[in-house]
């Protein structure tokens, strides 16, 4: 596990992840505590998406895959599963320092809503926010054969479902449900179903990964 | 243990055939692969390491034949040094191994055995500690040629291995591939003909995918006899026109002067007596005058 650690969390991926989460707190105003989550789900997404999209890709810029390509897949499978795991914690545990760096801005609490609730309901939703586009960008990269196609179209679909389209034609089916709930009615819980084809979407693909892996091929 | 290729072609998309219709057959031992850059080699050895399919023909090693559902066996009797690889940049030399050999499915008393042994073959052990973006080309290669034997395999296939090593790292290293060969099969692609003529009895010569020559090293020195001379130079206008109308492999100042090594069809001139023929000279010969 520590092998794995070192080899998906170089320092400029750390550099760069703590940086946009700084970033995204300074620059993205608040008012209320209860916004917190509504405005950095999406951009978890967003950076998961740029975060995880090199977790098996990163074995075809030095070559290694050739090596790699002869030892067994479960070998293969259970590392880029591990490698994921292990992104998928760092970027919650990211998601949650993030959160509470918000507070630089002293937001207003409401009284009818428990801070810490919000706190929790936000993390459920961004675990999976960071799951479903950390394992959709690693699928889409893995199967475009290039890591720049991977990245551009998971993009493409991540500006399509974070927009007033998105909302209006999907409604609590989409993924970013959580976002674009009203606020003002915290008891609708309706947001989930978005949330829960995420969750769904991302277990379909984490059990695809030994598929994925031979749909990558060795790109010579 | 034997590997058997019949015909085997691979032509990219860009319809360029990088390997037209070769066939080989390697028993024990290790066999060389020879050839100007661009000949085709290490495309054939991707092939062998089934990391590329074959367009057209038939592989098998040990009787198993080179197919999806066999990739697998295949896959764990192989070893292989690309020729270019850089292993996980943050990781130490021993870090990386043992992930490697894990990936292997060797359990951690036999990996750790096993790197000890060929850390020490390769001079590697003081520098385990180190991380592998912290080492130099020559100690990379190493740490790859290391990755390659750690499973054992029955055929490992080395694509320059001893590219940026200093000499005597390069007899170090050329000794552990003829103690890892005696009872399995390397195939050993190196631009320097002279680690293949310290180590090989078998060779074969690769130019624009094809195989030149397929045969011991002994048979390909024959064929090179008697058109080796050594000249006596004269001035540097004298040298120049022999550059011109032969090849020159080499220059030796001797007490008597400055002589030239000289390869062609017809002997140079009356000055000039027929010289021992060395595998270079020999290659330079099959290359220029028996295609």
């Amino acid at each position: 596990m520590k092998t794995e650690i070192k080899i998906c969390l170089p320092v400029y991926k750390i550099v760069y992840s703590v940086l946009f989460m700084i970033l995204l707190s300074l620059v993205r105003g608040i008012s209320f505590v209860h916004e917190i989550g509504i405005a950095m789900q999406v951009y978890v997404g967003l950076l998961a998406l740029i975060f995880c999209a090199d977790t098996y890709e990163t074995e075809f810029q030095g070559h290694r895959f050739e090596v790699l390509a002869l030892r067994p897949l479960a070998g293969r499978v259970k590392a880029i599963r591990r490698r994921l795991l292990i992104q998928f914690i760092y970027l919650c545990i990211l998601s949650s320092v993030g959160y509470v760096c918000f507070y630089w801005q002293s937001p207003q609490s409401d009284d009818s809503m428990n801070p810490l609730g919000l706190y929790g309901i936000y993390m459920a939703a961004a675990a999976v926010m960071v799951l479903f586009w950390g394992i959709l960008s690693m699928t889409l990269v893995s199967v475009g054969h290039n890591l720049w196609t991977g990245i551009g179209i998971a993009l493409l679909l991540w500006m399509a479902l974070n927009s007033s389209w998105g909302d209006s034609a999907l409604g609590k089916w989409n993924i970013f449900a959580f976002t674009y709930r009203d606020v003002t009615d915290m008891g609708n819980y309706s947001w989930l179903l978005g949330t829960g084809i995420a969750l769904l979407l991302s277990v379909i693909m984490a059990a695809a990964i030994p598929w994925t892996i031979k749909k990558r091929g060795m790109g010579i | 243990m034997s590997i058997n290729m019949d015909n085997v072609t691979v032509t990219f998309k860009n319809k360029v055939t990088a390997v037209d219709h070769v066939s080989m057959s390697m028993e024990h031992g290790i066999y060389g692969l020879l050839g100007e850059n661009g000949a085709g080699k290490t495309t054939l050895m991707r092939v062998l390491t089934t990391i590329i399919k074959p367009g057209e023909g038939r592989i098998d090693l040990n009787g198993i034949p080179y197919t999806e559902e066999n990739y697998g066996k295949i896959r764990q009797r192989i070893g292989y040094l690309p020729q270019e690889i850089n292993l996980y940049p943050d990781l130490t030399v021993r870090e990386c191994l043992e992930y490697l050999g894990g990936l292997s499915r060797l359990t951690k008393a036999e990996c750790k055995k096993r790197i000890d042994y060929y850390l020490e073959r390769t001079s590697l052990t003081d520098h385990q500690r180190k991380k592998n973006r912290q080492l130099s080309g020559g100690m990379k290669r190493r740490v790859g040629l290391i990755q390659a034997l750690l499973n054992e395999p029955e055929f490992l296939v080395v694509d320059e291995p001893t590219t940026g090593l200093d000499p005597e790292e390069r007899i170090r290293i050329r000794n552990l591939l003829v103690d890892f060969s005696e009872s399995r099969t390397v195939l050993f692609s190196t631009h320097v003909v002279e680690d293949l003529a310290a180590t090989c009895n078998q060779l074969a010569v690769m130019k624009k995918g094809s195989f030149l020559y397929c045969g011991s090293v002994y048979e390909l020195l024959e064929q090179a006899k008697g058109h080796v001379w050594i000249c006596p130079a004269g001035t540097d206008d004298d040298i120049r026109r022999m550059e011109r109308e032969y090849h020159v492999s080499s220059k030796q100042y001797t007490e008597e002067g400055l002589k030239i090594k000289i390869i062609g069809d017809k002997s140079p001139g009356l000055d000039c007596y027929p010289a021992d023929v060395s595998l270079e000279d020999a290659y330079i010969y099959l290359m220029n005058y028996c295609s």
